[in-house]
């Protein structure tokens, strides 16, 4: 009898004569992110199984799991042979001590002697005797003992399932580079875009000093959380002080935001260029500030040509909050250190800025040399 | 860098901590162990205790109780000296009385908060107005941390007990503490002091009480300070305090009349145009506040520290908190809330580190203006 953790996967049954790449690629993410744990990562059909680790530390392999990316659910269980005498004991060690239950028997092997309801009656049954106080009740029971019979006569007997983040194994989606402030938005957009298999490299535009460096901690921070699903961990953080300076200096007032944007965009495209990411990704949800309305995005895209995948773009601020507390960013994201200084706010920004105007403003500036300027105080920060 | 933020913490004094060094190394016993290890190193505490009554005058007439910082001395003895009726203190306190006072409310006491004048200090008569004979305590800040304004506390004392005698009378003076040439007078009950602001260690403080007068403990446990203080005793921390303050006192006039002087000449340098003073010219030497009217404090800050230049402020950045609320108290406009500037000197502080700290200020604010304007 050995402790296990059972691992089912999500959509990769879809992919067809592509689905042994993605179970490689899903097998590489598992191991990455069991990294520093002893164990053993088996594949059987349909289900990865995690051995030969050390008893302590299963709540971490459980926590760890559970933030990959393509796992349907996942379950703490015991592999057996599969005779009727370990799997009892190992069903028994599942049982409730009272109340009702049932057994609940999937046959991968076809070829096991007994039918599911077979086993189900017979280790059913031995459960009753051995344990008075509980009853049966097959339609609605307040525990099920569920018994897999694998290929070469083995079992796994488990006590419940735990549900994964489904969506795709990360990668398998190619590389994009999420544009992340402090705030509640970002860290979900790459959230959701590392859920559908894209490998998330990070970006943060600060402005020191008129940001602080605890907003860029706290940056960190976050994308420390994030780097937990995305398994990746660089954050490139570039500084665009001089640009906003420039902007508030030559520009309208109420472009100031919009222009920024731009800039941003196009050092983002640059980066993305340097780190492999084939599109960018942002927090932006249509309306939400005056930023991110139709306007603001376009004259945002007018400056790439990467495409820009905008997760959130039809969320509420409370569907977008209820995501983060789920993925745990949210404290984090409410830390009161801000990464954008009001100094530079107009009263009145722009709401629907017409690209013409904007470009007109913006040949006051030197945009290839507030580009390459900013692009020089590129750091990397690995965690 | 120039460091003018000793306001907030002083450089530990060196000398101070090699004399103490003895408490790390030897003489580590516990002082409450009954060998002899034990009882040399309670005779040295003894030794510090009386050194600390002795230079400021108060041998004899108070006892001083060791607590682990200016906050828990605050704190102690706001909860232990106001348990009933109300507690009167002002709008300029210090977050350590401010926040137990307003904790008081939860425990059945009434808080009420007199307003500050411009300068930061009390309205005294709205304060005196304020005591009535259900007035258990009364705290007053000796000065004001923020804008360096002095209270007159051996006067507000005498006309708090004037009006009501049994009412307790508390100041925090960790600013003042061996900083202000002040002698204790008796209608002063509690005094709280800090010793990393004169050069000692952070996690050290002291909580003067007049004899006689009877508040309980505020840690219980193993009986240390005469019950009033458990805790097994910081004897370094003890010792870097009594030696720092020796050092401290022995030159307190003569170090307050040098900085007052730099004071006025680091006022005076600033240029009028960028810089208002909220300071008042009779506050403290040791500090100067000042608002760049329209800036952004925090950043300037920032920006200053990158120019070798280490200051304090009064606001920041951040959408809480954004403004101080002493200074709020004091009546300013946002503009001059959002510019403030503390300076604040130590008695190392050099004349040349006025000029370059004022050609810094000066350059600085300006590049602000060039960049934000």
């Amino acid at each position: 009898m050995e402790k296990v953790v059972i691992i089912r996967y999500a959509e990769i049954h879809l992919k067809g004569k592509n689905r042994n790449y993605f179970e490689r690629i899903f097998a590489m993410n598992l191991e990455r992110a069991l990294k520093g744990i002893r164990h053993e990562l088996h594949r059987t059909s349909g289900r990865y199984l995690v051995a030969d680790f050390e008893e302590g530390q299963t709540d971490e392999i459980m926590r760890r799991i559970s933030r990959v990316f393509g796992v349907h659910s996942y379950s703490t269980g015991l592999l057996v042979d599969a005779d009727e005498g370990s799997i009892f004991a190992a069903a028994k060690t599942f049982a409730p001590t009272s109340g009702t239950f049932k057994v609940e028997t999937h046959r991968g092997d076809k070829h096991y002697p007994l039918t599911s309801m077979e086993i189900n009656a017979r280790i059913g049954g031995r459960l009753l005797d051995a344990i008075p106080t509980l009853r049966v009740d097959v339609h609605a029971p307040e525990h099920t003992v569920y018994i897999d019979i694998r290929e070469g006569h083995r079992a796994l007997v488990f006590g419940s399932f735990e549900d994964g983040p489904h969506g795709m194994p990360v990668s398998t989606a190619g590389k994009g580079l999420l544009l992340i402030s402090g705030g509640i938005d970002s860290p979900v957009a790459g959230f959701m875009m590392a859920k559908r298999g894209l490998t998330v490299e990070m970006l943060h535009f600060h402005s020191y000093p008129y940001t602080n460096e605890a907003a860029k901690e706290k940056v960190v921070a976050l994308s420390k959380i994030l780097s937990e699903y995305s398994l990746v961990t660089r954050l490139t953080t570039v500084k665009v002080t001089h640009i906003q300076e420039e902007i508030h200096k030559k520009c309208a007032a109420e472009l100031n935001v919009t222009l920024l944007r731009r800039f941003m965009f196009r050092i983002a495209e640059r980066i993305a260029a340097r780190v492999g990411a084939k599109c960018l990704v942002t927090g932006e949800s249509l309306g939400q500030v005056a930023s991110q309305t139709m306007e603001g995005l376009t004259s945002s895209n007018a400056v790439v040509t990467l495409p820009v995948l905008r997760p959130l773009i039809g969320f509420d601020k409370e569907d977008i909050i209820s995501i983060a507390k789920k993925i745990g960013t949210f404290e984090t994201s409410v830390l009161p250190y801000e990464d954008c200084c009001t100094v530079f706010l107009p009263d009145y920004p722009a709401i629907r800025p017409k690209l013409s105007f904007i470009e007109e403003e913006e040949k006051k500036l030197d945009i290839e040399a507030l580009v390459s300027e900013a692009l020089e105080s590129a750091e990397i920060i690995r965690f | 860098m120039i460091y003018f933020d000793n306001a907030a913490t002083t450089r530990p004094n060196p000398e101070a901590l090699e004399r103490a060094k003895e408490f790390t190394e030897g003489l580590f016993y516990n002082p409450s162990a009954k060998y002899g290890g034990g009882f040399s190193v309670r005779k040295q505490i003894e030794t510090f205790r009386g050194d600390l009554l002795r230079f400021s005058h108060a041998e004899g007439r108070y006892d001083l109780i060791f607590t682990s910082c200016g906050t828990e001395a605050d704190n102690h003895a706001i909860f232990c000296g106001g348990r009933r009726g109300n507690v009167v203190t002002t709008q300029g306190e210090h977050a350590a009385v401010f926040s137990a006072c307003t904790e008081l409310k939860n425990r059945g006491v009434e808080p009420r908060f007199a307003p500050v004048l411009r300068d930061g200090s009390v309205d005294v008569g709205a304060l005196l107005s304020m005591v009535d004979e259900k007035t258990s305590l009364v705290s007053v800040v000796h000065v004001n941390n923020e804008t360096g304004a002095v209270n007159d506390i051996a006067a507000i004392a005498k006309a708090v007990k004037a009006k009501n005698p049994r009412t307790l009378f508390m100041s925090d003076g960790v600013q003042a503490f061996g900083k202000l040439d002040f002698t204790l007078p008796k209608e002063v009950d509690l005094y709280a002091v800090s010793a990393h602001k004169i050069g000692g260690l952070k996690g050290t403080g002291a909580l003067f009480k007049r004899k006689g007068v009877a508040i309980g403990p505020y840690l219980f446990g193993g009986g240390q300070e005469a019950g009033l203080r458990s805790g097994t005793e910081n004897t370094f921390g003890i010792a870097v305090f009594a030696y720092a303050a020796e050092k401290k006192f022995s030159n307190l006039r003569a170090d307050a009349e040098k900085l007052l002087a730099f004071r006025e000449k680091l006022a005076q340098g600033l240029d009028p145009e960028i810089f208002s003073r909220l300071s008042p010219e009779s506050g403290s030497p040791y500090i100067l506040t000042v608002s760049a009217a329209g800036m952004r404090g925090e950043v300037l800050q920032r920006m200053l520290w990158d120019r070798g230049l280490c200051v304090g402020t009064g606001s920041a950045c951040s959408s809480k908190n954004r403004f101080s609320r002493v200074m709020t108290a004091c009546g300013y406009p946002e503009k001059v809330l959002d510019g403030v500037l503390r300076m604040s000197f130590s008695p190392n502080t050099a004349e040349e580190e006025i000029d370059s700290a004022v050609r810094i200020l000066n350059e600085t604010a300006r590049e602000y203006q060039r960049n934000t304007q």
